[in-house]
């Protein structure tokens, strides 16, 4: 497979527009149900998607659950703090 | 109390006394009182470091910058979730024996906000902060209590999710 330099020009532009994620990290006071819950009705995922997202933020202390803009991914933490669930936003290569 | 139950149409509903319908509410009446108090202010405490969380855990300018846009409408809605779930227990409160809740979807909305809200507001007091932290390991009656309060808080929040995916 070869890139042609427009595809590497559009995978460049995607790096640029979409350099952050939304981080839910684990806490030990939101019920697992709860949190599958959320990531269903304000992500929208599919039931299993919630849950695989959702035992990654249990098992492993975190799960990234958005990536997008910086403005995007700050309007995601505030729903998620709006939820009650520790969400943080970064850099995607950070 | 007994578990809720789909009540039809996005409804739930949930039977329950008194005295457990006067204490949602009271506590529920406290996390808004500890919200209103810290409105336009730093992050102070743990609660309401917990309940309006820094967004950014490397960087607490721009955290700092982030609760400077979004603390006062959050703290605006978390009022009006506590707000929404005291009126729904009025009634329930004051009856003379166990009494049937209907919660519909708004109501459910902010039951499950408010009631999240309120535990993590009991943890930081608890001292619950990792996986598997059972609460405090004194035996003082108060903080028993409080430990008792916030599993039968948890019950009730996992009872309405259930209820939602029935």
């Amino acid at each position: 497979m070869t890139l042609t330099a427009e595809s590497v020009d559009t995978s460049a532009q995607a790096a640029l527009d979409s350099p952050w994620v939304t981080i839910v990290w684990n806490d030990p006071v939101n019920l697992m149900s709860y949190v599958a819950w959320v990531f269903r009705s304000y992500f929208g995922f599919s039931r299993d998607e919630a849950e695989i997202r959702m035992l990654r933020v249990h098992n492993d202390g975190r799960a990234v659950v958005a990536t997008g803009s910086r403005e995007e991914m700050e309007r995601h933490v505030e729903a998620m703090h709006d939820f009650g669930l520790w969400a943080t936003l970064t850099k995607a290569d950070a | 109390m007994r578990a809720f139950e789909p009540d039809g149409d996005g409804s739930v509903r949930a039977v329950v006394e008194p005295v457990e319908a006067a204490l949602l509410a009271q506590l529920a009446g406290q996390v808004a009182g500890l919200l209103a108090e810290q409105r336009g202010g730093a992050a102070a405490n743990l609660a309401i470091l917990r309940l309006l969380p820094d967004a950014y855990p490397d960087d607490s300018e721009a955290s700092a910058e982030f609760r400077r846009f979004t603390a006062d409408e959050l703290t605006e809605k978390k009022l009006r979730n506590a707000r929404i779930l005291i009126a729904d227990c009025a009634g329930a409160a004051d009856a003379d024996g166990p009494s049937t809740i209907h919660l519909d979807a708004a109501s459910i909305g902010a039951w499950l906000r408010s009631l999240t809200d309120v535990r993590l507001v009991l943890a930081t007091r608890l001292g619950i902060t990792e996986d598997g932290d059972l609460g405090p390991d004194d035996d003082e009656e108060e903080a028993l209590m409080l430990s008792d309060v916030y599993d039968w808080l948890g019950f009730v929040q996992d009872s309405l999710v259930s209820a939602l995916e029935d």
